[in-house]
């Protein structure tokens, strides 16, 4: 089995007093993991607890050794997330946004270009989200998920309301940065197409849960 | 069948004059509820007569009357930008030119009115008592005050999705200037909330101004008072503070993804509020650089910034509501207010700054924001 990724421990998640995630122990393995459930299951409260979005109870460790505990800064640089709906202040730009993700996560800004260009970002950068169609602004969420040099990604829904190129682009991204060691963990109601994605395997979120099928 | 002007005075001028009620119950107040009824007529008269004669007062009436201008022009524009009022881009762009003109004046006409009455009545003063050059100036600068908002009107129908006014500064700043985090609650209450941010600011600096008139009519400068009316200035700032929580729960939960230590986002907040309280620190330095030493007006300031600190602190608890918070601000105010009358106010600040730090480093990774039972 390949190395663990993450690793969650005793991890459980109450909204005011009410169950709402409660995992004993899970390792997730390096690769592409598809993480499944029906509507309402947990799978966004999954991804945000593991992004450091929202607090939990418990521990989450990447790689067996940034502890969410003892050095939270760090698991934030290395984990990266796009939400399925994103939401950003108005008035601020793509480039506001590209410049705030570039600044704290550091990164590669020349590789980060070039994908600002092949996403078609360019040409609406400087304009404030408020502006911005569903999918532009999916875009741009996307593309702050590949900033920096994160060691997990975690893309909630990726392949809606995105152009079928920009689909592509996605694959291709996703391709190109696990062959680098980056790891993933992907929900989507969508079946991934397998000739373009190898999938390591699935997650399921189902009875307040995680489990690995 | 209605006319086109009945849907289009339903469309601004009847919401003009419902959303803005409180402005002219306040202005009618103003004008005709604080004159005695058998003076009012003289009153009016009296003030018509005084800007027909005194060309800096006539001055300030064009600037009085430009502002209710630019208020209607706004709220116009501000209809047009509206979700659901796409539609009139449409069915305007379909009027023939000549008449879709004088829909856009009829519209102008209408909501101006109030300062056209008044205007009126002051040019046939002015022409019944020889002054020409006075009904000339009110004269042109009201038809000017009608006119120019149509040319925005209509290049906002060709152009709707462009914003005017500020509209070519914001896409150079947009371009050349990254925002920091900690313009962006400024930012968002500037572009999206200004009544709000412009009627806090006014209030607070009414305050100071109040408060300096009240310390300047004694013999001696107690910075003691001042000190007080910075407490009120702060405890005006609760509704910015509640807006702020709501702001960063709803639009900045990407940033907790962020790798920022949390000694930073505290440091945003402070600057946040450093900001926000500028207005009120310029107009402290400003009215009493004269009257007390450099010590005193630091410690002026650092009060009113403590203030806005520990109470916006205090909304990291997450079930801290608007009710809870106003009893604990007070409550902090009154402490604070008789630490300042015993000479403490150090201590004060000291204790303010610990018990936000404290507050802020223990709840910020473990908040979240609570949304109360409706049952």
């Amino acid at each position: 089995m390949s190395d663990s990724v993450i690793t969650l421990r005793d991890v459980k998640k109450n909204y005011q007093g009410i169950p709402i995630l409660d995992v004993p122990s899970l390792e997730i393995p390096a690769g592409i993991h598809w993480l499944q459930g029906q509507n309402g299951a947990g799978k966004t409260t999954c991804m945000k607890v593991i992004a450091g979005l929202i607090p939990f109870s418990g521990e989450i460790l990447l790689q067996q050794q940034v502890s969410s505990k003892k050095d939270p800064v760090t698991l934030r640089r290395l984990i990266n997330y796009a939400e399925a709906e994103p939401l950003f202040p108005s008035f601020l730009t793509g480039r506001d946004l590209l410049s705030l993700y570039i600044n704290t996560k550091g990164g590669d800004k020349d590789w980060i270009t070039d994908i600002v260009d092949i996403l078609g970002i360019q040409g609406y950068i400087d304009n404030p989200v408020s502006s911005y169609s569903s999918g532009m602004l999916k875009k741009l969420s996307l593309l702050l998920a590949f900033t920096g040099n994160p060691a997990l990604i975690l893309l909630d829904e990726p392949l809606i309301t995105i152009d079928t190129a920009a689909v592509d682009t996605l694959y291709n991204l996703i391709r190109e940065k696990n062959n680098e060691g980056v790891s993933f963990i992907i929900t989507s109601h969508q079946p991934f197409d397998e000739q373009k994605i190898t999938l390591t395997g699935k997650l399921i979120v189902a009875d307040k849960t995680i489990t690995r099928n | 069948m209605r006319t086109t002007r009945q849907i289009l005075s339903k469309i601004f001028t009847q919401r003009f004059y419902v959303e803005n009620l409180g402005f002219f119950l306040v202005l009618f107040y103003l004008l005709f509820g604080t004159v005695n009824g058998a003076n009012l007529l003289n009153y009016h008269l009296s003030l018509i007569r005084g800007f027909l004669n005194s060309t800096s007062f006539l001055l300030i009436m064009v600037g009085i009357w430009t502002a209710y201008a630019l208020k209607c022009t706004a709220f116009v524009m501000k209809t047009l930008q509206s979700p659901g009022y796409d539609f009139l881009y449409t069915t305007m762009g379909s009027i023939p030119t000549g008449e879709r003109r004088r829909h856009w004046l009829f519209i102008q006409f209408n909501i101006y009115l109030p300062v056209l009455i008044y205007a009126g009545i002051a040019i046939f003063i002015a022409i019944s008592s020889h002054k020409w050059m006075p009904a000339v100036i009110i004269g042109a600068v009201n038809i000017i005050n009608c006119v120019w908002p149509l040319l925005l009107y209509e290049k906002k129908l060709w152009n709707p999705d462009t914003i005017f006014f500020i509209g070519h500064i914001q896409r150079w700043l947009n371009k050349h200037f990254t925002k920091p985090p900690v313009l962006f609650f400024i930012y968002e209450l500037l572009i999206n909330f200004p009544l709000r941010i412009i009627s806090t600011k006014l209030a607070s600096t009414a305050i100071l101004w109040l408060t300096f008139l009240l310390l300047h009519r004694n013999e001696s400068f107690d910075l003691r008072g001042l000190q007080i009316g910075v407490i009120v200035c702060a405890l005006l700032h609760m509704q910015l503070m509640i807006h702020h929580r709501a702001f960063d729960d709803t639009y900045l939960s990407f940033m907790e993804n962020l790798p920022i230590p949390v000694w930073r986002h505290y440091s945003r907040m402070v600057g946040v509020y450093l900001l926000l309280f500028l207005p009120e620190i310029l107009m402290i330095i400003c009215n009493a650089y004269a009257d007390t030493s450099i010590l005193g007006i630091v410690t002026t300031i650092a009060i009113g910034l403590s203030l806005l600190v520990i109470f916006r602190s205090f909304l990291y608890f997450p079930k801290m509501n608007t009710e809870i918070h106003i009893r604990y601000t007070l409550s902090i105010s009154f402490i604070v207010l008789f630490m300042i009358l015993a000479h403490y106010e150090w201590i004060a600040i000291l204790l303010m700054q610990l018990i936000a730090a404290i507050i802020f480093f223990a709840k910020y990774r473990k908040y979240e924001a609570y949304i109360e039972s409706t049952e």
